[in-house]
């Protein structure tokens, strides 16, 4: 029952998993799975409803112990989830700087805002932002603390569909610029060919298939292939 | 409805446009009315007390009874030049505000480690909730032979008032912080105290400071009541003192304060959650 958690050197993958299990009681929710992640690496994991790919994600955050196996990562990594949870209490600047051990956090948080474009609202409160910028502040809190390893979880999906494709750059760019390893946990299939290197499908428990998407115009193909290990019949899911 | 200037077709009420000249501009009827009920409001207060006057400046109210109003202002500005009115109110504010500040202080602790232990909650709340049931100033004579009618038995009295909406409030307060929002600063790397420092104390101020508010009820009320029972100065003091002597100008006058302090202890209260709730939809006025 113990987080096996192990701290490894300088350069080299944004995290390893090995065998990894986790059960709740007698229902095993992940499996023997094993997983690597480059740094500057972009892999979505798409799956079903109770799949486990939340239950693997939330093991990666250190936030769930794990019943079995190692899962090495040089340090904490930062999360992005679906609700911004940005503290309603503290001004953007504060909330970009939540855990942040450095002597101008006021700077640090102004040049990450700047980054996700929000530059001149330092000092205003999150209920004056909309979906899409509060998930910008999110975005900068997570990428100040300058992380190995990304999480994203669900990040977009409560956005509208202009917003999300904004999002979708933004999200890029950032990645592109700070070269952490990503893994996206979404069910949107276009979303995932979109943004990854890499696309997992998580099926009961383990990683069931794996699709590269490196040199693009195969995504035609890519989309119908996903769509039928996701349990779908493509040709009556057309966007 | 004799004025027909206020009166309003039904379809204006109902929100439908008038079918004829739409650029017609349109009366606010309700903008009016509301100003009008305003005035109203203090206008029948302003009344009563114009009517109070009247009967005791005619004679048909004995000063006994009800001293004319003019005369407690008269009273109020002879006993403040005399220093013994700010005198007294000093006394009473002081031992408001120490019975307030360890009474609050004791709830806030209690609550805070009740709303941070499930072990503190099982030892403690239960406890607690009893006292709690014991209307505080049922334990008046007990508290006096404890402690005898000097100021420790005000002081407690008022602490023992304030302790327990501070401590539910706390209490309640912590335990309704968003897990989401514990769980983020996990992962930002919080320790344990900058946890509690940036997220569950902000996240638990609302619900405090409506402990707060209805302490500072409470506080007022068991100030109240111990001065009355036995006491050589203060506010309560004055007002038995001026019993002895039929001086119900000076009775009334006493009332009066007790209400404007309350009046302005909810002043304060309301002003704290302005500026310490200004993030909070349900209260802030900053932006």
């Amino acid at each position: 029952m113990t987080l096996h958690v192990v701290p490894s050197s300088t350069v080299a993958p944004a995290v390893v998993v090995t065998n990894l299990r986790r059960a709740y009681g007698n229902r095993v929710v992940i499996e023997n799975l094993n997983l690597r992640i480059e740094r500057g690496e972009f892999v979505a994991l798409l799956g079903e409803s109770g799949c486990g790919k939340t239950t693997l994600l939330r093991a990666l955050a250190g936030l769930d112990s794990i019943d079995g196996g190692r899962i090495v990562a040089p340090r904490r990594p930062a999360v992005v989830f679906q609700e911004h949870r940005l503290l309603p209490w503290d001004n953007l600047w504060r909330n970009v700087s939540l855990g942040l051990q450095v002597n101008d956090p006021r700077e640090r948080a102004a040049a990450a805002l700047a980054e996700v474009g929000l530059g001149d609202r330092l000092d205003d409160w999150p209920r004056n932002l909309s979906g899409g910028q509060a998930q910008r502040v999110a975005l900068a809190r997570a990428l100040v603390q300058q992380p190995e390893l990304l999480l994203l979880d669900e990040p977009f999906a409560a956005l509208d569909a202009l917003t999300r494709i904004r999002m979708h750059d933004l999200v890029r760019e950032l990645v592109a610029s700070h070269r952490p390893g990503v893994l996206l946990v979404t069910h949107d299939v276009d979303e995932a060919i979109a943004l990854a290197d890499r696309i997992l499908v998580m099926r009961e428990g383990r990683i069931a298939f794996e699709h590269r998407t490196k040199g693009h115009g195969a995504s035609r193909i890519a989309r119908a292939e996903l769509l039928t290990e996701l349990g779908v019949v493509a040709s009556h899911h057309t966007a | 409805m004799s004025n027909l200037e206020q009166t309003v077709s039904p379809a204006e009420f109902d929100g439908v446009e008038p079918k004829d000249g739409a650029s017609a501009p349109v009366r606010k009827p309700f903008e009016l009315g509301r100003r009008g009920l305003q005035l109203l409001s203090w206008l029948a207060p302003v009344a009563l007390l114009i009517v109070w006057e009247v009967l005791a400046q005619a004679g048909w109210l004995s000063p006994q009874v009800l001293p004319a109003p003019s005369k407690v202002v008269r009273t109020a500005f002879k006993l403040a030049t005399s220093g013994s009115l700010l005198n007294d109110l000093g006394i009473s504010l002081l031992r408001a505000a120490a019975g307030f500040t360890i009474g609050g202080a004791v709830g806030f602790a209690l609550g805070t480690l009740v709303g941070f232990s499930r072990i503190a909650e099982a030892a403690i709340d239960r406890s607690v909730q009893m006292i709690r049931a014991i209307p505080f100033l049922a334990a008046l004579p007990l508290v006096i032979v404890w402690l005898g009618v000097g100021e420790a038995e005000k002081i407690f009295l008022v602490a023992l008032g304030v302790t327990f909406p501070i401590y539910i409030n706390t209490t309640l307060g912590i335990r309704q912080v968003d897990p989401k929002l514990v769980e983020l600063g996990r992962i930002q790397g919080l320790g344990t105290l900058e946890l509690i420092r940036r997220i569950i104390l902000p996240g638990a101020l609302p619900s405090i400071l409506t402990g707060v508010r209805y302490a500072l009820a409470t506080a007022w009320l068991a100030l109240v009541v111990a001065e009355t029972i036995g006491a050589q100065s203060g506010i309560g003091f004055l007002a038995m003192d001026a019993r002895e002597f039929l001086r119900t100008d000076v009775i009334v006058l006493t009332i009066v304060i007790y209400a404007l302090i309350g009046v302005a202890a909810d002043g304060i209260a309301r002003f704290l959650e302005r500026r310490l709730l200004a993030w909070h939809p349900n209260y802030g006025g900053a932006r």
